[in-house]
């Protein structure tokens, strides 16, 4: 049972990062191949904040969304000079500057050692230690988040993110600044991106740089690729499967390291599959 | 003791390498017009046959070379035939074939490591003891000097193709417009499928050199294929010989720029650079 409730945890934070991810690959149809940055940049901040100073898990998210919102913004404003193919080469260096920095700010991160000792949210006195407790907080966090984003979503702004992804010219000459809206719904997607980060930190109670690479945040592609772009459902129905499927081979009868890279092999197989016979995923009504 | 000597011949020597890895790129880059990512994890399949030759079976060096090198190639032609190609036809966005490729890497990469173990491995037998020279109080390997050679041979051999034979300059036409190749008889299917053998092989050599000067990982080809990519984009993308100034600029820069502070930042520092050129010169050194 624990092991499900573990699983169930993992399923609700990648849905989150699927969720966070979609507004700009699918919605806006920016390739940011970025997003284990800002997951890490919350989830470091999270992990610091609770074990150097002691401060409230709800604090520490806030504080979370907004280091990274500042940071986010100042990685979108370059971003923003790129369009598709070079935008997704210039998202993947930031991942990798922002890496670099997880493993070498050492006075701050401790570096490849990780920060332990993170300590579960507390709620009004009640300490959400038992993992069905924090279940209850990932579930309702994940469904707000997820109702936020359909909010987005169906907005006059969401549908300007659509017109951009479509012919981002048609709608300049319509007098809207495609460069603001893309740049809000940047730094929109790694805010939330950030409070799965503070989840994650807090339900592991360690965290090390290795989390943070460039191939979670190919993973977290693969997540909304299957699931389907445009398509809030997809990002949790790729989420589920994703998680899931490499568990379901560990029942098989494959060894835990094998069965790590076996994740690894079914997500890039999955990758070049779909965009060979389902470019749009599952459920996606947008093709890249 | 003077160490200016040293970084400089080190310097060259990365130069070298990210000299290899961005021809082969530039030149698939340059025919088929996107970035083909799951290029990086090449180096590794060279690696990696190499150490199941030499180490495991126990063939003669050579012998062991040209066949690392060839399955390199033949693994670059075969993922061209049944993933690119097929996508080609379809006129898949330069993002799908992007994403494709990401999915290749990652895949091919897993599964290296199922086979072989992730853990990192020495191609050399005779590690530690090898033959040293000296140059100006700076010390060279055997196997880098063996380097600073192929890099030598592998520009020349190439210009050489390029400028001399009929195939380069079908190459050159189909870079310039596939199309128009087409109507005036050129086989573009049989040049392509060229290009991708000869820069795998490429790869595959660049991936080999690295295995006996330093060791193979599996996941040894994305920092290979990002500091080539890095190069030929700040050396003119597509343009061959700015790939080769770009690799060297970024061997200096990586080399100079760790000077004073810890060997970690090197990958940073190189999407440091990538950054600001693609901010105020994305055009690269030599436009092509």
């Amino acid at each position: 049972m624990e092991y499900f409730i573990h699983l169930a945890i993992l399923v609700s934070i990648y849905a989150i990062l699927g969720l966070s991810l979609n507004l700009v690959v699918g919605y806006t149809g920016l390739l940011s191949i970025s997003q284990a940055a800002f997951y890490g940049i919350g989830a470091y901040t999270t992990a610091i904040l609770l074990t150097r100073f002691d401060l409230n898990f709800f604090v520490s998210i806030l504080a979370g969304i907004v280091i990274t919102g500042v940071c986010s913004l100042l990685i979108g404003f370059v971003l923003s000079r790129f369009k598709e193919d070079y935008y997704a080469l210039g998202s993947f260096g930031f991942n990798i500057i922002v890496y670099s920095i997880f493993l070498n700010w050492q006075s701050l991160t401790q570096g490849p050692l990780g920060i332990p000792g993170i300590t579960r949210p507390t709620i009004f006195g009640f300490s959400l230690s038992e993992n069905i407790a924090f279940l209850g907080l990932a579930v309702v966090g994940g469904i707000l988040i997820f109702f936020f984003c359909e909010f987005i979503a169906k907005s006059s702004f969401g549908r300007v993110l659509k017109a951009i992804r479509e012919d981002e010219q048609a709608i300049e000459i319509f007098g809207y600044k495609t460069l603001y809206y893309k740049l809000a719904i940047f730094v929109l997607s790694a805010m939330i991106a950030s409070v799965a980060g503070s989840f994650f930190a807090s339900y592991i109670t360690f965290i090390d740089p290795s989390t943070f690479t460039l191939n979670e945040s190919i993973f977290i592609l693969s997540i909304i690729i299957l699931g389907g772009l445009a398509n809030l459902k997809g990002s949790v129905l790729g989420a589920l499967f994703l998680i899931l499927l490499p568990e379901a081979l560990r029942f098989v009868g494959f060894p835990t390291d094998i069965a790590a890279q076996m994740r690894q092999l079914v997500y890039g197989v999955l990758l070049v599959v779909l965009m060979l016979y389902r470019p749009q995923g599952l459920l996606g009504e947008y093709k890249l | 003791m003077n160490i200016v000597p040293q970084l400089v011949l080190n310097s060259v020597i990365a130069g070298a390498i990210y000299m290899m890895i961005a021809l082969g790129f530039n030149l698939i880059y340059g025919t088929v017009k996107f970035f083909d990512l799951g290029y990086g994890v090449l180096t590794a399949v060279g690696g990696y046959a190499v150490f199941f030759f030499y180490k495991k079976l126990e063939l003669g060096l050579p012998v062991s070379i040209v066949l690392g090198i060839l399955i390199a190639g033949l693994i670059g032609y075969l993922v061209n035939k049944f993933v690119y190609t097929k996508l080609r036809e379809r006129k898949a966005s330069n993002m799908v074939l992007l994403v494709a490729s990401l999915g290749v890497f990652t895949a091919l990469q897993a599964l290296i490591a199922m086979l072989f173990s992730s853990q990192f491995q020495t191609l050399s037998t005779n590690a530690g003891s090898s033959t040293t020279f000296e140059i100006y109080g700076a010390v060279i390997t055997l196997v880098q000097l063996v380097i600073l050679i192929s890099g030598l041979v592998i520009t020349g051999l190439l210009a050489l193709t390029m400028n001399k034979t009929m195939f380069g300059k079908a190459i050159k036409a189909v870079s310039d417009d596939e199309e128009v190749s087409k109507i005036v008889g050129i086989n573009t299917q049989k040049i392509i499928s060229g290009v991708f053998f000869i820069g795998a092989m490429i790869a595959g050599l660049a991936g080999i050199l690295v295995g006996f000067d330093t060791g193979i990982e599996p996941t040894m080809g994305m920092s290979l294929l990002l500091k080539g990519v890095i190069a030929s984009i700040i050396g003119g993308i597509g343009n061959v010989y700015g790939g080769v100034l770009g690799a060297f600029l970024l061997g200096f820069v990586e080399n100079f720029g760790i000077w004073k502070i810890s060997g970690e930042w090197k990958d940073a520092i190189a999407f440091t650079l990538l950054i600001l050129f693609l901010l105020f010169r994305p055009q690269g050194i030599l436009k092509k």
